[in-house]
């Protein structure tokens, strides 16, 4: 059974997943990743001159050529998470974000955190550690994710290998419902950063040259939490009764079903409706449904419920915009044992 | 290869000195030199940009390189049927038209310098189905010089690459 509501304001949907792809090349060998030719590559070019001289073929080679591949350094972040629904006084709410090493060399990067952001209602509060990285790729915080320090653990990237990590904050006291907080995490080169062609002579991978890239050698995303203290509860509870006066669950047997739907604190569930599939092995008592002791029909009409049967039969009804003064919504339905 | 051991204890150090290489079966009469360069471009506060070629010794992905072969007839006699033939590193991608020299005809390989032909010409096929060649297919270029090469005369080649 499940209680679809919406809250005062809208949930926005705060989701941006970067896919980086492997492109192969149609020469055999060489395998160019999205971050570019693998710093350290050597490239090594000669021309050859063939010639007839005095009738007789000759061949000539050239000086060889050699190109370093220099490291270019650039880093993107991107949040994973979508908006996040918290309330006042919630703790270690975390937004998860992706780092990825888009350069073509390894890359060491420092990581911070920044909730001091213009823009917002509220300024989430770091938590301590407030960065995680998602250690377990469970998605969420667990025992088994590990803290970063930095300067201790500062993720070391291949070329197009990226990492997960947590930001984590609580939620002030007071912070309004519809209020949304903004959290920034950034990650930054320790190579170096700076204008696109910035060069770190013998600072890349093996002492080739280091160059930073479009990125700068640093990259930031957002994440946001917004307030909402609005809970809608549903209580169901059953009542069995045989066709010999008794309550075991025989076949022909009634179940009555409550659902006891409550709003706690303040805002407006807006347009909440109720879906309960009728249980396998039991068909729905025709005419059984009621709403706060007023019987519904069965069909789709211009009363609060109906059973729907354009695929499993599933109650259904329509709450409209609840709100704690409602008070408790009560629905019943029964349905028989097959 | 005779000749050239004959010539090794004479010649020494000034043969390895000069360009070109010790590749030739007699004594060399065509000197060949490549030169690489990259494409920099710089912007202005008045925001023109302005390009220049600089010597190249590293470079990073999607930075344009030019190759520039200069050769030499450095002979008493001509020289016929010259071509210059330079392969296209894997990780490079040749920028398309940018092949150059004077009276030169520029064709490409696509099987690895078995065989070459004009660009417009060349036909790639994978698993039964036939389409044209594209830049990212070539693995040589090569320029076939139309006159010969007369003593004392020199020429020059180019073409330009992007780091993949």
């Amino acid at each position: 059974m499940r209680a679809v509501t919406e809250p005062h304001r809208p949930l926005k949907e705060v989701c941006a997943r970067l896919v980086y792809v492997a492109i192969a090349t149609v020469a055999a060998g060489t395998q160019a990743l999205a971050a570019g030719t693998p710093a350290g590559t050597l490239i090594e070019g000669t021309a050859t001159v063939d010639f007839d001289y005095g009738g007789t073929p000759f061949s000539v080679s050239s000086n060889t050529t050699v190109l370093v591949v220099a490291e270019r350094i650039d880093v993107a972040t991107v949040l994973q998470s979508s908006q996040q629904v918290v309330a006042g006084n919630d703790t270690d709410r975390t937004l998860l974000f992706t780092v990825t090493n888009t350069g073509n060399g390894t890359e060491t990067y420092s990581l911070a955190i920044d909730n001091l952001l213009a823009g917002d209602d509220f300024d989430p509060v770091a938590a301590v550690p407030a960065i995680y990285f998602d250690t377990d790729a469970s998605g969420d915080l667990t025992a088994a994710d590990q803290a970063y320090t930095p300067g201790t653990n500062d993720p070391v990237l291949a070329a197009d290998a990226s990492i997960d990590v947590f930001l984590v904050n609580d939620i002030p006291a007071g912070a309004g419902n519809g209020d949304i907080g903004r959290s920034q995490l950034t990650a930054t080169s320790t190579t170096g950063t700076g204008a696109a062609g910035t060069v770190f002579a013998g600072s890349g991978d093996g002492g080739i040259d280091a160059v930073v890239g479009t990125t700068g050698g640093q990259s930031s995303d957002v994440g946001e939490y917004i307030v909402s203290d609005i809970q809608v509860t549903i209580v169901k509870s059953q009542g069995v009764s045989d066709p010999f006066g008794g309550t075991e669950p025989l076949p022909g047997a009634t179940i009555t079903y409550t659902l006891a739907v409550d709003v706690i604190g303040s805002g407006t569930a807006t347009s909440s409706v109720v879906r309960d599939p009728v249980p396998d092995y039991t068909t729905y008592v025709p005419g059984s449904l009621v709403l706060n002791g007023v019987a519904q029909s069965d069909a789709a009409d211009a009363d609060a419920g109906e059973l729907d049967v354009s695929a499993r039969p599933t109650i259904v009804v329509r709450l409209g915009d609840l709100t704690l003064a409602d008070g408790t919504q009560t629905i019943v339905f029964q349905v028989s044992i097959d | 290869m005779s000749a050239l051991k004959k010539l090794f204890p004479v010649i020494g150090i000034a043969l390895l000195a000069t360009a070109g290489s010790l590749f030739a079966q007699d004594a060399k009469q065509i000197e060949v030199t490549t030169i690489v360069k990259k494409e920099v471009v710089t912007e202005h506060v008045d925001g023109t940009r302005t390009t220049e070629l600089v010597a190249a010794d590293s470079v990073v992905p999607g930075e344009r390189v030019v190759y520039t072969i200069s050769f030499r007839n450095v002979g008493a006699e001509p020289a016929d049927n010259v071509v210059i033939t330079n392969p296209i590193a894997e990780t490079l991608k040749y920028v398309a038209g940018s092949a150059a020299g004077e009276d030169l005809e520029v064709e490409f390989s696509i099987d690895g310098g078995v065989t070459f032909g004009k660009a417009e010409a060349l036909r790639v096929v994978t698993d039964g189905i036939e389409r044209p060649a594209t830049t990212l297919d070539y693995t040589h270029v090569r320029w076939v010089m139309q006159e010969r090469l007369e003593a004392g005369s020199e020429g020059q080649a180019s073409f330009a690459a992007v780091l993949e």
